[in-house]
Formats: structure tokens, sequence, C-alpha cells
């Protein structure tokens, strides 16, 4: 799980241009083929996110923070990893932003700095039996590198 | 008969044999035969972004580009996932000039040897999204017909409430799939309405049941798991209908976990359309493969039985 | 030799931050043909209006070139002072050197090269100029209303007491429009029909008021000033000149079917009065539902009638009208519950409309005002409102803010809690748009003093479970999603266009937007004028707006209007087509490229001539013409090449 997220103390968001629309950004939204500054913060991709209950950050929060280039709090969240893609928030969005694909491009920046979430080591060998391909195909390719 | 061409892939060969079947036997009482491509690939499943773009390109369009050289215009697939990663790969090329280009210079300098295709490069043809993906439902709804189907089966499945479940990845997203509604879909209740059998409304079917996280939080994909079967229960149903290998797997399998983390949770059976389908048309019992099932489906499959026998029809 | 000035505006910053104004003098001084060039900071200001005037007096100038902002702002302002300078008006021209240049562009040496070309194209246009006179046109000094909302029914008002006579055209039975249906208003929680039903009255019984309802336009020809409008006037299939709207037919009248008034929370008749305060209170027979019209038989109404008004036989009437101008009021619709699908789709029958939760809160509604939901007539005690159903969803709905559902929203959740003392109402918003004068502070009431929960995250999902509706939403800033098992839900759908808007803006031959609201003018300076010439814009139909901007814009509307009829004659453009007689072969094709029916054929001298007053310049016409017998005054083929050699300078 994420680091920093035993931290006891919320510190302050430290924003300055270089942050807010730098590069963090722009990669995000040329890897995802996305325009993250479309969000307006409706919360409707939060809304209908089965899996909100189990993130640290609920969808549109990500988003936001994204929009602030908080890279940090946002590659070290849980919710990149809880999201299960199922694209619930993708075809409600109102902006028609494809937020999953977002979601995908996340945990792909964590992967690539290091924070290698899942491997197949660490799957339960009655899973890896059981579990149809689909599954395990997904699994390894979104949470691992 | 009339043939089709049909790609299984992976998870139809060993562990959801028993989603496909069923459907190879039905479809040969309802007159065409599914045609399984002489090779085929994994069709990429759920490849993550990349810079260069067409790497979750290259394994399905290598599929349909193969169906095409072999003269087919339709190829149907069972599996939610293969479905969904061929049709919006096939959606990509048709709508996005550079990914065509970039996908097909990477296929045309890097062609398997097929002895029944051309493989050298000057052979090569772009491939343009020129073949159509169908799921099995949708070739039933479109092309057989459910009145078809209402018309051919053996046995009416009256009786039975059924909750259908739709899942994620059959539908959305619904501009490149284009399946059905993705807030009110119909397609497998008017499915199983023309099977005989009553469905069941209830709020979950388009709410995931976990996917892949089944893998790395397997507690999560209970926990969304047991929401649903709670509420298909409630509604009274008999059984789930799903389509997709892994929400079946999600939805029979984690019931064990369910009913550790949430006692009180009523063990309710899943079935695959296919197998619904086969019990319609008759098909010898054992060829359905309730065996592969962790719920017994046999209650389901009794009442199944029970309405033929009362139905008089065998 | 004509004697051109060119005067350079800075703009402030707008122009001199991009284009070297000065450099621009520079190269103008250059040209022999310019006889006069200069540079002022602000040229639409007293004292650069006052510099152009003296120049023309002390250089002799027989023609000005202002290079400034867009024609659209200030060729007015210059043509007039052009004029108090003795200058005949149309030898005055604007170079665009803003919009078209800079402000669009960065490059400093490039746009000032450019700003140099188009002031020298605009210089070589002015020189072959005529000097010309306005056309004159009569005006017939009576108003067309289309509409009658809350817009319509003030801009007849102030129209007709301003002196002049208006023609009210309506759709339905009767006026009023949504402002009826409505139960109580914002900020002030005044009484909708209290403040309505006057003005209502007051039209009805109007000596200069023409009241033609249950009509709709059929056509519209003719300009500015001079229109005849055909209006189609449908068969009430009731006498109303003798009916005494005495009711008895409605009781009688065996069929039920949903009455729109009501949103469908209770029935009407086929014959019917669409509510008790309705102008006119006379009934008509939905014909559709009527059981004679559809089996041959009953006629109940027909035996009831005491004064024999009931006419089966009764034909739509085709009438004409001719007015000078036209004000457009066609009001709103809201998008269909249908539409939407994760919301129920329409089928949950707890899930109502904000104009539906209208009719409940109105003490003259199917419940009396007791708030009562449809399913089972139970007071429902979690009550869960949802703003922006359709609104601000560019991807699936509609991408503009419906602008009154944050403060009627709060309204609704106020009155029900006035109704309902134990009740709980949750207002699920993105934004809470407050923009209006005590609306911030109702807000404030509601959230403080009325105890509604306000909870910010759009909803994602709405369904029955048993007898509960379940909505599925968020609140963001507690940053966790929320569950609400409700008793009813009121959705704030979208405000969109009334239908067949689209149909009666191509009739009028107005314009409307990308998402089929009317278009104004200008959407500053021109807010309550379309672009055709005559036509006049008030309420929703031009985009959603509530009561108090409404009233403001149809009062604004009319007096736009009456300064129209406040002449016998109205001045107009005369820079519009030409015919050289002796070039006009008589083709025609002219005739059929008009979009305004200004080209006519002249079967005597067997020439295509143009009308002056329907023609608005488009160009059309001169662009087909083959043999170039029809050019634009003052921007004929020659001075169009002569404006590209300019523009092409010495490359």
């Amino acid at each position: 799980m994420a680091e920093g997220a035993d931290n006891e103390t919320t510190p302050r968001l430290r924003l300055d241009r270089e942050k807010v629309r730098g590069e963090f950004g722009k990669r995000l939204d040329s890897l995802s083929e996305q325009h993250i500054l479309a969000c307006y913060q409706c919360g409707n991709c939060s809304s209908g996110c089965p899996l909100a209950e189990e993130m640290d950050l609920l969808p549109s929060t990500v988003m936001h923070l994204v929009q602030l280039g908080q890279s940090e709090a946002v590659l070290n969240s849980r919710s990149i990893w809880v999201c299960a893609s199922c694209l619930q928030c993708t075809v409600r969005c109102p902006k028609g932003i494809d937020i999953q694909k977002v979601m995908d491009v996340l945990r792909q920046m964590a992967l690539a700095e290091g924070i290698d979430h899942f491997g197949p080591d660490q799957v339960d060998p009655r899973n890896a039996a059981e579990v149809p391909q689909p599954g395990l195909v997904s699994a390894y390719r979104k949470l691992s590198t | 008969m009339t043939r089709v061409a049909y790609y299984p892939g992976c998870a139809l060969k060993e562990r959801s044999a028993h989603l496909e079947r069923p459907a190879l036997g039905a479809a040969e009482k309802l007159g065409f035969e599914l045609d399984e491509l002489d090779s085929w690939t994994c069709c990429g499943a759920v490849p993550p972004p990349s810079e260069e773009r067409i790497m979750n390109l290259v394994a399905p369009i290598r599929i349909l580009k193969d169906v095409r050289d072999t003269g087919d215009e339709v190829l149907v697939t069972i599996c939610d996932f293969c479905y969904n990663s061929l049709k919006r790969a096939n959606h990509r090329v048709s709508t996005s000039d550079l990914d065509r280009k970039r996908v097909n210079a990477f296929l045309r300098e890097n062609q398997p040897k097929r002895d029944y295709l051309p493989s050298t490069e000057e052979d090569y043809r772009d491939y343009l999204g020129e073949v159509q993906v169908m799921h099995l439902l949708e070739y039933l709804r479109d092309v057989v017909g459910f009145e078809e189907i209402a018309q051919s089966r053996s046995t009416e499945l009256s009786g039975l409430r059924l909750a259908p479940y739709y899942g994620c990845v059959m539908l959305r997203p619904e501009d490149e799939i284009g399946l059905d509604s993705v807030e009110n879909p119909t397609i497998i209740e008017d499915f199983l309405v023309a099977l005989g059998a009553e469905t069941v409304a209830y709020p979950y079917r388009t709410v995931c049941c976990g996917s892949y996280l089944s893998v790395s939080f397997p507690e999560s994909s209970a926990r969304l798991c047991s929401n649903i079967i709670s509420s298909a229960a409630e509604k009274g149903a008999d059984a789930i209908v799903v389509s997709c290998p892994l929400c079946f797997y999600n939805l029979d399998s984690r019931q064990k976990m369910i009913s550790e983390l949430y006692p009180g949770t009523k063990s309710i059976p899943i079935l695959y359309f296919t197998q619904v389908l086969g019990m319609a048309m008759d098909l010898d019992i054992s060829d359905l493969g309730f065996d592969k099932h962790y719920v017994d489906p046999e209650p389901v499959v009794e009442k199944a039985l029970g309405s033929l026998k009362g139905g008089g029809s065998r | 030799m004509k004697r051109i000035g060119v005067f350079v505006c800075h703009c402030g910053i707008n122009i001199a931050n991009t284009v070297d104004v000065d450099r621009v003098v520079e190269e103008l001084r250059k040209d022999p043909r310019i006889t006069h060039a200069q540079s002022y900071i602000y040229m639409c200001s007293d004292p650069g209006q006052e510099l152009v005037r003296d120049t023309i007096k002390n250089e002799k100038l027989d023609a000005v070139v202002v290079a400034a902002c867009s024609p659209s702002l200030h060729e007015l302002t210059f043509r007039q002072a052009s004029a108090e300078a003795g200058l005949n008006p149309y030898q005055c021209e604007i170079a665009n050197i803003r919009e078209q240049c800079s402000w669009v562009h960065e490059d400093r040496e490039r746009a000032t090269a450019k700003a140099v070309k188009i002031i020298k194209s605009i210089v070589a246009k002015t020189y072959l100029n005529e000097s010309l006179e306005p056309i004159r046109v009569p005006i017939n000094r009576r108003a067309m209303v289309i509409g009658g909302g809350i817009a319509g029914i003030q801009a007849s008002l102030d129209i007709a007491n301003s002196g002049y006579e208006v023609v009210l055209v309506e759709r339905e039975p009767s006026i009023g429009g949504h402002m009826a249906q409505l139960s109580e208003t914002f900020p002030t929680l005044d009484c909708s029909q209290c403040i309505l039903t006057p003005k209502m009255v007051e039209v009805g019984k109007h000596p200069r008021i023409k009241l033609m309802t249950y009509s709709e336009v059929e056509e519209v020809s003719g300009y500015v000033g001079n229109f005849t409008v055909k209006i189609r006037r449908k068969a009430p299939s009731v006498d109303w000149a003798t009916c005494t709207g005495c009711g008895e037919c409605m009781e009688k009248c065996p069929v039920k079917v949903p009455s729109e008034f009501n949103r469908g929370l209770d029935d009407r008749g086929a014959i019917y009065v669409p509510f008790p305060q309705a102008v006119p209170n006379k009934p008509v027979i939905d014909r559709d539902n009527c059981v004679y019209y559809r089996t041959g038989k009953c006629k109940l109404c027909e035996s009831t009638c005491e004064v024999g008004s009931i006419r089966f036989d009764q034909e739509d009437e085709i009438v004409e009208e001719e007015v000078g101008a036209i004000v457009v009021a066609t009001g709103y619709e809201t998008l269909p519950l249908q539409r939407i699908a994760e919301y129920g789709g329409g089928e949950v029958p707890d899930v109502i409309d904000g104009l539906a939760f209208e009719r409940l809160l109105s003490a003259s509604g199917p419940t009396v005002g007791e708030v009562r939901r449809p399913s089972d007539g139970k007071v429902p005690k979690e009550v869960v409102f949802v703003q922006c159903a359709g609104s601000r969803d560019p991807e699936r709905y509609q991408p503009y803010c419906s602008r009154i559902c944050c403060m009627y929203t709060t309204k609704h959740a106020m009155l029900y809690k006035h109704r309902v003392h134990d009740g709980q109402p949750y207002i699920f918003y993105i934004d809470v748009r407050t923009g209006g004068k005590g609306y911030e502070e109702f807000y404030h009431r509601a959230e403080e003093e009325e105890g509604v929960v306000y909870l910010k995250g759009k909803v994602a999902s709405i369904f029955r479970d048993g007898d509960q509706t379940v909505v599925w939403g968020t609140d963001s800033l507690a940053g966790r999603n929320v569950e609400i098992r409700a008793d009813l839900v009121v959705l704030a759908t979208a405000v969109v266009p009334g239908t067949g808007v689209q149909d009666l803006a191509k009739k009028l031959k107005i314009q409307t937007g990308e998402n089929g609201f009317l278009n104004e003018a200008h959407p500053k300076l021109r807010p309550v004028e379309s672009i055709t010439a005559g036509f006049y814009l008030a309420g929703c139909g031009q985009s959603p707006r509530d009561i108090p901007d409404t009233v403001a814009q149809a009062s604004g509307a009319a007096s736009k209007v009456t300064a129209l009829f406040s002449k016998d004659e109205m001045e107009q453009d005369p820079m519009i087509a030409a015919v050289d007689e002796d070039v006009c072969g008589g083709c025609r094709v002219c005739i059929s490229v008009c979009p305004y029916d200004a080209r006519e054929y002249d079967e005597e001298e067997e020439i295509a001539v143009v009308n002056e007053a329907l023609c608005e310049g488009c160009g059309a016409c001169v662009a087909a013409c083959p043999c170039g017998a029809t050019q634009q005054s003052n921007l004929t083929d020659r001075q169009i090449l002569e404006m590209i050699t300019a523009s092409l300078g010495e490359e």
C-alpha cells in the first residue's frame, strides 16, 4: 500500500507555476490522450465508483490533485491500485474524459518510479490456479512492471 | 449449415470451458457453426497505455487481419474481455488514421508465418477495420434473432427467475462497443425472455464485480460480489446469468470468501448465458459443465428440468 | 484627386502593444494617395472624435479611414462624427486592426506590416466610395408578440400601454406559460399566480391587445416595419364567442388523459381548460383523445352545453396580420426524464422534475399544496433534489448551465420544509450559483435556518428499491460517497428551447445558436434584438433565465419596439445590391440565390430589380450575377480588386 498514508499530518499543498502547469500534467495528457484540465469537479466519477469506499482519494480528488500537478500525492495513493478499470467513470464523465485511462497512466507512472505494486509472486497460488486468464493478465499488466 | 468465424480466447479453452461448450452445441441446434480460427493468439486483454500507442493494437489487429485475409467478414467471440479488446482495437483503427498507419506498418514488418495466408511484405494489405466483431449474444440477437430462438427452443424455462449481470467490459465504453445502452441494457433480459425465463430486476447488474482485483485484492472483489449476490437473491433470483469468465469466477468461486467475510449472504448459483441456452436447447446436461461450479447449480437445473417435465416435451 | 485622412487608434495597449502605431503612421504618410495620417490613444473618445472632425474641416478631407477595432463596434460612431463635420457618412470606413490583427498576432514586426496592408486596402476601397443616402421605409406601428408566457405578457403590456396595438399569439389554449405552473417565486417567496394572473387578466381585457391563443404562426413575409404574418387559429371545437366558460362540459367529459399543466400528476378531460385561471377561460377539445373524434359517438359535452357552443365541425382558420415589429418570446421546455437513463429514465414513479414539484407545492395543484409523492400519495420524509440533471454535460446532454435551477431547487427544499416540518431535504449540487439580488442571502437562509443539507457532487444513479428510491451520489467535500434512501427525488432537469422553435426561427428567418436558443445581435450591446431587423427577443427562448431577468428583457424588447415606432419611417443602410439596367440580361439567377426575397423580376423591363427595403446587403446575388450587372454599393467588384491589389502590396 501507499507510503505516506501513515503520515499523521496532511501538509499544505505547496503550489507554484512549475508545479500546477508543469511536466506531470503534460505527460499525463500525452500518455492518456486526455485533457485533464477539462475536468470541472462535478464528482460524477466518484459518485458511481464501486471501489470508492476503499480508496484514500476519491476519483474526482485524484483528478483534482492531478490538475494541481501533485504527482506525489497521487502516485502514492491507494486509489490508483484499487481501481478495477470498470469504466463506469469513463462512460458517465460529462466532459468525456476517459478517467479509467488516466488511472491506467498513473499506475504506469507509479510503476516506472519503482513503486512495483504487485508481482506474480504475490498471488495466492490457489488464486493463480483458478482465476481465469484475463484476470491474471490484466492484474499483471496493470499492477506490475 | 451457416458458418461464422469464431475466436474463443484463452479462458474458454481451459478454465472457462463451460462457457464455450454449450455455445458450440446450441449453435449447431440453431443451425450455425461457430468455426474456430485455424490459428489464433491472445487478444491482448487489457494492455496498459504506452508511449508508442500501438502495443495494445498489435495482438487484436493481427487476429482481425488474419480473419479478413481468410475471407471472413464477421468474427464472433464469447468472452467479454476478448470482445472488448477486439472491438475497441477495431474501432481505433477505423477512426484513427495515425494508429491505423502505425499498427499496419508494424504488422507488415512482423508477419507470422502461416502457410495458409500471405506472409510477405509485398502481399500485405493494410487492415482498415473491415471485420465486424460480434459478441455471441449480439449474433444471436441480430443475425439469428431472439424470435427465432424462441421458436426453436426445445424447453421453455418458465418459472426460472434469472438475474442478468452485465458487468463492465461487455458494454463499456458505449461509443466504442455500442452493443446496448450502458445505463439501461436489455440484451440479456431479452435473450432470457426468449428462452421463456423470467428476469429479475435489481440495481447491481452493471456494477463492477471487481474484475482483476480478484488477483490483487480478493477481499475487494468479495465485497462487490456480495452486494450483487445479496441484491439479486433478495429480489428472488434463482441464479445470476453472466457472459464473462471473470465475472463468473468472481461471483461463483468468491462465494466461499463472501460467506466468511459477510456471513448470512445467501448463496446463489451463477450460470453462463450459454448454459441457460444449452438447457433450453435440450443439450445433454453433462455437456453443460455444471461440475465446474463452486455453488452447485443443481436447484436451478432441477427447476428447469421440472418445468421441462411439466411442459412434457421430452 | 480625393483627399483621404487616416486615423490610427492605439486602443490603449490593445493595438499599440502588438502593432507599432507610430511606424504605421510613418508608412501611411509615404503613400501619395493619403492626404493626412495620425494616431491617437483612444480615437473613439470625445477628444479622439473631435480630432477626426477638426481634421476633416481643416484638411478639407473628402473621405476618412479609421484604423481601429471591428466596424461592428464603432463604425456608426465615426460615421456620425464624419457627418457632423459635413462629410457624407458613407465616405467614412473602418480598417479593423484590432480583432483581425493585434489580438491574433504576437510578432510585432509582422503585425505592424499587416496593419499597414489592412489600412491601405481600406484606403483603396474608400477611394472609390460613393456618397450614399440611407433608404427610407415607412413603418407599420403595430407589433406582434409570439409566445404568451411572462415574457410575452410583459412585452405586450409595455407596448400596448405605450399606445400601440399588439397582436399576441400563443400556441396553448391559455396564456400564462410556465410561470402559471409555479408555486412561489424565489427569493421573495411571493405567490406566482398572485403576481401573474392580474397581468394575464390585463392582457385579456386590454383594448389595444388582440389575443390569439391556440394559434400558431404559419408564415412571415415582408421586412422591418412592414411584416405580413399568417396565423393558424386552431379550431378549439368550441364557439368561444358564445361559450360562457361555465365548465359543465368538462365535468361531463368521460375521457381522462394526463394533464400537461399538472405534469401528469392528475388527469384532465378531452374538453378542457388547462387551469382554472386560464385567459381566455374557454375550453378546447383535444381531438386526439376525444371519444367522438375517435369513434363517432359520445357528444356528452354537446348535450350538456346550455348555450350550444360545441362545434365538432369547426375548422382551423388562417388569418393575416400586418405588423411592423415582432417580439419572439417562445420560452422553454425541460429535458424529458426519459432521456436520463441513469436517473431512472422516467420509469421510477417517485422521480419527478422541478415543474412537477412546483405543482405539488402549488395551492391550486393536484394535491392542493400538500407534498405527496406520485407512487402512493404518502408524504415523503426524505427528499433528494438533484441539480444539473442534463445540464453542464457536453458529452451526453446539454453543455450549458441552466441558470435557474440552483435557486429554484433551494426554494423547493425550503418550501418542502415549510410543508413537511419533520422532513429532510438534501440537495446534490456541483456549484451553487446565486448571482442575483437577494439570492446569496436566500441560499444562506436555506442552509442556516431551514436545515437544508447541501452535498457537493453529481449524482451517479437513481433506482427504485421497494417503495423507496435510492440515490447514489458523492459528497466530495467529505471525500466520501453517499447513499440516500429517499421517499421522493426531484430532478432539476436542463432548460431546453421550446419545441418547434427551430421551425419558427426558419419561418421568421432569425438565427439560433448551437443549442437551439435564439441568437441575439450582440451578446452585450444588442441583447434583445435578433440580427434580422425588426425581430426582438424576450425570455428563455434566447437562453435560460429567471423571472426578474425575463421581465427586464421583455420590457427592453418592448422599448426597442416603441423606439422603432417613435418614427414615421426608418432609415436603412444603403450598402445593398444595385443593378446596372443596361447590363442585366434578365437571367434571374439572383432571384434564386436571394435569402431575403429581395430580388424580383421586372416583366416590363425584362430585368431583375432590387427591393431596397428587403435587401440586407448580403452580397449573394452580387457573387452569383454572371454578367456583373449586380454590384454592391460601395463594395463593387472594382473596389474589391483594388483592395486585393493593395493587400498584396509590393509582393
